[in-house]
């Protein structure tokens, strides 16, 4: 895990500078001339999902940042809110800081805050993410909770650009735990695998791109028993249609 | 230039010079059913003409003659570049200003010189890109010449120098028949 | 032929000679009308672009500009030599002019040519804040031309600045609608062969870069005198005249390459200075250039002004017509140029911004072996222009583009395209002497991020470059980025080489394209501090800065006293 060492580096290097404004103050126009902080919100996915069980559920991916060139502060937050029981399946909020470690990838660290239906749970996050060569967005992490499990999620995701206007992408997700947290339905090893293809249309710049897809999620090992023995279905496909946004 | 560009160039080279000279008309013949006028001799001079070569313009910039009327003009060329004075229509300045564009891309014109070596070279078959056109005069910085110049009759005719642009940017006058 | 000099005064222009030297701007927000948009934006004296300032050499002008924005505000007069003090950027030159406060600028005019002006705060530039500058030499110009009209471009967006900066940032390509698809790669492989044209793909995928990166923001539309194409600006003429056209680049970020289908175009000015005319049938006019071309028109025919953007992703068009109303064919825009590997040569030696290694702003020192093809070759192959009928002739290398590079301009027509390396001085200003020093600027930058900067240093954490009054000094860019930047010295000129020694010319931006090694000079004559920048609006905004600092000279102490007052009091 050379990469989080690096990355814990490069985020007390950036909080130290940031605590520290003394470089070059002494010339105002560096305050007039160029712009500095940033913002920005999107949802990577607004969706509804149909499954080919008749589930239904409403999901949000998105993120809120805030900062600068070298220190942003993040927002994530993701939710599966579940028709059928009226309740989030999942609701995750996490709260990092990132920074850039390399030409092309940011640490985070940070916290995660679970709130669903069923028991809470509060992460430590650290995480890596960037571009890979070959243009594939890629995100991981390392997740330890309050009750003292370990998991690493890794997320990955291609466009192709069918036009500039058409879009297609392909995500990859994947859950790992190194230890087991029966009371959340994580079992040791790998838990969960999605993959999605989305077709979108930028329809207002890159604002509003409206998109219809399938996923497909599955649930392995001790995670899938969990999920069987709690009634819940281990494999899905689901028709999606949603939009991905930003402002 | 290296030698093997230069051979490579000429025969490109004197084809244009050549049909540039034909199609510029024979200077002092007619043109376009205009008379240009002809060389003058030093004995029917009537009047001279002081004109100064500025970068880029003439002064002055309007020349009055009478039909029949031999001038001598005496041109001095105070810019810092390399400047022409040139007797002729507008069409018979857009035909050699094609050669003096040759000229300069072949080096034999350096903005404020003239290398007279490249210019007086043989190119073969006789042709050199030699500037002697009875017509004209070209001058480095400082130069002064004469051209003794006979208007047989009115025509459309204006001075000008012909070194790429300068004609364009405005380095032309008006000769008005009287 | 008419011996005086037609001025035709456009509409907008607020002042007469009679003036004397007194001028009046106030700084509003104004309604922007592109014809394919509507836009609220800045601009002066009601209007954008602002008027037409007509000066006249050897003036003494005071200017007043009033601001009537919420938002502090500034006019810097670009190309203009004057006191430091006057040359309008917030927290170098002044403070900056607060909403409700009128500031008089006050300096003389020591040069004559076409010149423009425009804020230096925000991105009220590219969102309308600017203007041209006229300026008539005291003795006579050294050309003729019957009428001449100000041809002002610039590319206009729907996004306001502050919008567009942020969405770079969100994600470089936001803007960028010419890159490589899935049909692009089907029809190359037909071409070029499946592996081949995946090989190339992996390629520019390894390095996470792409070939369609010319124009960081499209969707603009482009302006001539504030007219989208479809209001087609059009100035009149008469049979035969001679038209000088003053072209002015007052883009954000858009370069254009510019023709008059059926006219040659003489170009006899650059950056306000006089050059040895050029006749020439298109021309690139960088970010904040001016060039005065003259025409001839000897029919009765309109003719379109087309000016390309140089990633072919938008235009501006305008007309010259015998009368209002007359139109000419207006070309289609021709296929977007790609970058090579040779564009990207800069790029691969030195790799991007080293974030762990901020704050080493190693101007000097350091050798960096001269990459690529570059600027420093062999000038005695230029100028071998379109030779005749061009029978089989290779088209002359541009020096100052990467040899093979993607961006080297050609003629529409086949006929001569204006390079760097066609200006010589008309009238140096200066004598030729050796530079006292070499000062090495890379042009660095990290595409992905958005982030720009010289010699690999953001203008927030760098420390000002320091020249002593009286030297010259040879500044040396190296672009290793994939962008062209047109790199601005504020006060005064950057003599760019050519390799024609005195007759190099002068110029106020000096474009560096990908991969190349340019030089200029500059004749240290101007005390106080200076602004130096890449004139790409959101390059200079994200640290392609920097600030310069005269020491000496006569106005030394002057100069001190008044920095100690400044407070960058603008946010």
């Amino acid at each position: 895990m050379n990469h989080l060492a690096v990355s814990m580096c490069g985020l007390s290097l950036a909080v130290a500078a940031l605590a520290n404004p003394a470089v070059a103050q002494e010339d105002p126009a560096k305050k007039t001339q160029t712009a500095k902080t940033f913002w920005g919100v999107s949802a990577e996915k607004f969706e509804y999902r149909y499954s080919d069980s008749d589930e239904e559920l409403a999901v949000v991916e998105g993120d809120a940042y805030y900062g600068t060139d070298e220190l942003k502060f993040r927002w994530l937050f993701e939710g599966e809110w579940e028709e059928a029981h009226n309740a989030w399946e999942t609701l995750e909020n996490q709260f990092v800081a990132q920074t850039p470690v390399d030409d092309f990838w940011d640490a985070k660290a940070g916290v995660r805050i679970d709130t669903p239906e069923g028991p809470d749970r509060v992460y430590g996050v650290l995480g890596l993410t960037g571009l890979a060569p070959y243009w594939f967005e890629v995100d991981t992490n390392l997740y330890v909770s309050d009750e003292g499990d370990a998991s690493v999620d890794f997320e990955a995701e291609y466009e192709l650009l069918v036009t500039n206007f058409w879009i297609m992408s392909a995500s990859f997700e994947s859950l790992v735990a190194f230890s087991e947290d029966r009371e959340i339905g994580v079992g040791k090893g790998l838990n969960s695998t999605e993959v999605g293809l989305r077709l979108s249309y930028d329809l207002i710049d890159r604002s509003f791109a409206p998109y219809l897809g399938v996923v497909h999620e599955r649930k392995y090992g001790d995670t899938a028993d969990l999920a069987r023995d709690s009634g819940g279905s281990t494999e899905d496909w689901f028709a999606v249609v949603g939009a991905r946004l930003s402002f | 230039m290296n030698q093997i560009l230069k051979n490579a160039l000429l025969p490109a080279m004197v084809l244009a010079i050549s049909s540039g000279a034909y199609a510029a008309g024979e200077h002092g013949g007619h043109h376009g059913g205009e008379a240009v006028g002809e060389p003058g001799k030093a004995e029917n001079v009537s009047r001279t003409i002081d004109v100064t070569m500025m970068d880029n313009y003439y002064e002055p910039e309007s020349i009055a003659v009478e039909p029949g009327e031999t001038i001598r003009f005496r041109v001095k060329n105070e810019g810092a570049l390399v400047h022409e004075f040139n007797i002729g229509t507008a069409d018979m300045h857009e035909a050699h200003q094609k050669e003096m564009q040759m000229m300069v891309e072949h080096g034999v014109l350096k903005g404020d010189r003239i290398d007279h070596e490249m210019m007086e070279m043989d190119m073969g078959d006789g042709h050199s890109m030699k500037h002697d056109d009875p017509n004209s005069v070209l001058m480095e910085p400082g130069e002064s010449k004469e051209i003794i110049w006979t208007f047989t009759e009115a025509a459309d005719l204006e001075f000008a120098c012909n070194v790429p642009g300068h004609y364009q940017a405005g380095m032309y006058g008006d000769i008005e028949f009287e | 032929m008419k011996k005086s000099i037609l001025m035709v005064l456009l509409a907008g222009l607020a002042f007469s000679a009679a003036n004397a030297g007194e001028y009046d701007i106030s700084v509003d927000r104004v309604q922007i009308d592109t014809g394919d948009f509507n836009k609220e934006g800045i601009g002066y004296n009601g209007a954008s672009p602002g008027p037409i300032l007509r000066f006249k050499e050897g003036e003494q002008v005071t200017i007043n500009v009033t601001n009537n924005l919420d938002e502090m505000t500034s006019i810097h007069w670009h190309g203009l030599i004057l006191p430091f003090e006057q040359d309008g950027v917030p927290g170098i030159s002044f403070p900056g002019i607060k909403p409700g406060e009128t500031f008089t600028y006050q300096f003389p005019i020591v040069q004559a040519g076409t010149y423009w002006f425009h804020s230096h705060s925000g991105f009220q530039e590219p969102n309308g804040a600017y203007g041209a500058i006229v300026i008539e030499p005291e003795g006579r110009e050294p050309f003729r031309y019957d009428r001449e009209y100000v041809v002002q471009l610039t590319d206009k967006h729907p996004h306001s600045g502050d919008r567009i900066m942020r969405n770079l940032k969100m994600s470089a390509d936001y803007y960028n609608r010419q890159q490589q698809t899935v049909g692009d790669f089907f029809a190359e492989s037909g071409e070029k062969g499946f592996m081949a044209t995946l090989k190339d793909r992996m390629m520019w995928g390894d390095m996470r870069m792409m070939k369609a990166d010319i124009e960081d923001v499209q969707g603009f539309t482009g302006l001539i005198n504030g007219k989208g194409p479809e209001q087609n600006w059009t100035g009149t003429f008469e049979e035969g005249d001679r038209i000088r056209l003053r072209f002015i680049n007052s883009s954000a970020m858009t370069y254009f390459d510019i023709r008059i289908p059926g006219l040659e175009m003489t170009v006899v000015q650059a950056d306000g200075n006089n050059v040895q005319p050029v006749n020439v049938d298109e021309f690139r006019i960088g970010v904040a250039e001016t060039y005065d071309v003259i025409v001839h028109i000897k029919d009765k025919e309109a003719y379109t002004i087309f000016a390309e953007s140089m990633g072919r992703s938008g235009f501006a068009r305008g007309t010259l017509a015998p009368e209002k109303g007359m139109t000419a064919e207006v070309p289609e825009l021709r296929e977007a140029p790609l970058l090579t590997m040779a564009d990207m040569a800069g790029h691969m030696e030195h790799g991007g911004m080293d974030h762990g290694n901020m704050n080493h702003d190693d101007m000097a020192g350091m050798d960096h072996s001269d990459m690529g093809g570059n600027a420093e070759m062999d000038h005695s192959a230029m100028g071998h222009g379109s030779m005749g009928q061009g029978e089989g002739e290779t088209l002359p290398e541009d020096p100052f583009y990467a040899k093979g590079s993607g961006l080297m301009p050609t003629a529409s027509n086949g006929g001569k395209f204006l390079s760097y390396a066609d200006l010589k001085a008309q009238n140096p200003l200066y004598e030729d002497r050796e530079p006292t020093r070499e000062i090495e600027l890379r042009l660095t930058g990290n595409m992905e991020r958005y982030e720009w900067s010289i010699n690999g240093t953001k203008y927030e954490d760098a420390d000002p470059i320091v020249l002593q009054y009286g030297e010259r000094v040879r500044f040396k860019f190296v672009n290793e980025t994939m962008m062209t930047h047109p790199m601005h010295l504020h006060g005064m000129w950057s003599i760019l080489d050519v390799g024609e020694g005195k007759w190099n010319p002068l110029k106020h931006v000096i474009s560096v394209a990908p991969a190349t090694t340019v030089y200029m000079e500059t004749e240290v004559d101007a005390p106080g501090e200076w602004a130096f920048h890449c004139h790409l609006s959101y390059h200079a905004a994200s640290g392609m800065f920097r600030k310069i600092v005269v020491e000496g000279g006569p106005d030394s102490a002057v100069a001190e006293g008044k920095q100690s007052e400044h407070q960058g009091d603008e946010s």
